[in-house]
């Protein structure tokens, strides 16, 4: 009887609420990493790109001097150069390059090289973004409803659980016009936090500071593109420093610029 | 005037950072990586690393000094395994600052300087610059305001 009773009082808890009960659970039960790790990690994407671009440099312009040199030989002999160039690369071993170097090396390389390095970083994003969807559905998470996803829904889907489990936080604020045109605002994107340069706040330092932006753009780009949002709609994402409103608290340490994501999705019907 | 002032040692014997304080009453005063310290500098890594090579001496290898007092004022010491020393100077009644150390490292050197991007951790960024031959120092704005932040207040203190 007794057994009964507490069975039935049971049924009484919030569907919902059980379901969200269930999902914590489950979270604890995931392995974790340290957020530092993760963070400098991703925080090195960026003198990475730098340095794959400068392997890729090198290696091109050695080839097409060899190139040079091989163009009146008869094609036996190419194909015999042909092996050489390929010992040739074999990527040596560099001098090693500390990381801020190619963060001020990017700051200084010309409009092209920075394009291609951008590229790649959005790239990066992308990548990671198209696979994190999967991720996070296959996490069971009662708060998602996949099956009536608009793209408001997509969005919101990215403010808060793609942030909480990217950075450990969601976007401070969503702004749209319901025409496919997106504010994303994020006061404290936590993996540039704790960046700073020599002496006060300067242009140099909001420039340095830039590519570190390409990535989180990259992956919203791969989130929409994996819930359906690519080929015939056109998704654009820009981003661009905010100042912090006056009326938000802010730690004393902290970036002193808030990152504002521009998203447009046009439809072409 | 409860602390004097701060100094961070590198692997490299070079100074990388200096903060003294002049005046008790106020605690944004003083020198902040001065140029006029670097014999200074020199002079207190010297005594350091000499006390430290005696210790180990008379000791196991892995003793390490905490704290030297003359009849003055008194200097404490954390050594880290990867080189580096932060030392602050004190009056005599402070008797045991390891854990504001601990703080400066912790909370302090490894997230403005360590996980800082745009900064160096490596301050001697050529081999004609070890030695105790660099002159580089940590500039970095966040690194020195969170020092004065947390140190200031210490300054005044009886």
């Amino acid at each position: 009887m007794e057994g009964n009773n507490k069975s039935g009082s049971e049924p009484q808890l919030d569907e919902h609420t059980k379901l969200q009960h269930q999902f914590k659970l489950f979270q604890e039960s995931l392995p974790k990493v340290s957020i530092v790790a993760y963070q400098l990690l991703l925080n090195e994407l960026v003198p990475l790109s730098v340095s794959i671009e400068n392997n890729i440099q090198d290696m091109t312009s050695s080839i097409e001097v060899s190139d040079e040199d091989t163009s009146t030989e008869t094609e036996t002999e190419t194909e015999c150069e042909l092996s050489e160039q390929l010992e040739r690369m074999k990527i040596e071993e560099a001098a090693l390059q500390p990381s801020h170097k190619l963060i001020q090396e990017l700051y200084e390389a010309n409009d092209s090289k920075r394009d291609h390095i951008y590229e790649r970083l959005s790239q990066i994003g992308f990548q990671i973004g198209s696979k994190l969807t999967e991720l996070l559905i296959y996490n069971n998470n009662p708060n998602l409803h996949f099956e009536s996803m608009d793209l408001l829904a997509v969005m919101k889907f990215i403010c808060r659980d793609v942030w909480k489990q990217l950075f450990g936080k969601q976007i401070d604020n969503l702004k749209t016009n319901h025409r496919g045109t997106f504010y994303l605002f994020d006061y404290d994107y936590q993996p540039i936090q704790d960046f700073s340069l020599d002496g006060e706040i300067s242009e140099k330092e909001l420039q340095m500071v830039e590519p570190y932006l390409e990535i989180p753009c990259g992956i919203i780009k791969g989130i929409l593109a994996s819930l359906g949002f690519k080929g015939d709609d056109q998704v654009d994402v820009t981003v661009s420093f905010v100042d912090i409103p006056k009326d938000r608290v802010v730690s004393p340490n902290q970036f002193s610029k808030g990152i504002n994501f521009n998203v447009q999705v046009t439809r072409t019907e | 005037m409860a602390i004097y002032s701060f100094w961070i040692f590198d692997r490299h014997c070079n100074c990388i950072f200096d903060r003294e304080w002049t005046l008790k009453a106020d605690s944004s005063s003083g020198t902040t990586n001065s140029k006029q310290n670097e014999d200074t500098a020199k002079l207190i890594y010297g005594m350091i690393y000499s006390l430290q090579s005696i210790s180990r001496r008379i000791s196991s290898s892995t003793n390490s000094v905490k704290t030297i007092s003359t009849g003055k004022y008194r200097i404490h010491l954390l050594p880290t395994t990867t080189g580096i020393w932060f030392v602050l100077f004190s009056d005599l009644k402070q008797q045991d600052l390891s854990q504001v150390l601990q703080y400066l490292y912790g909370e302090i050197y490894v997230r403005y300087v360590a996980r800082n991007m745009l900064s160096p951790v490596d301050f001697a960024e050529s081999t004609n610059e070890t030695r105790g031959q660099g002159f580089r120092k940590i500039n970095n704005r966040n690194f020195i305001r969170a020092v004065d932040r947390f140190l200031g207040p210490m300054v005044s203190q009886l």
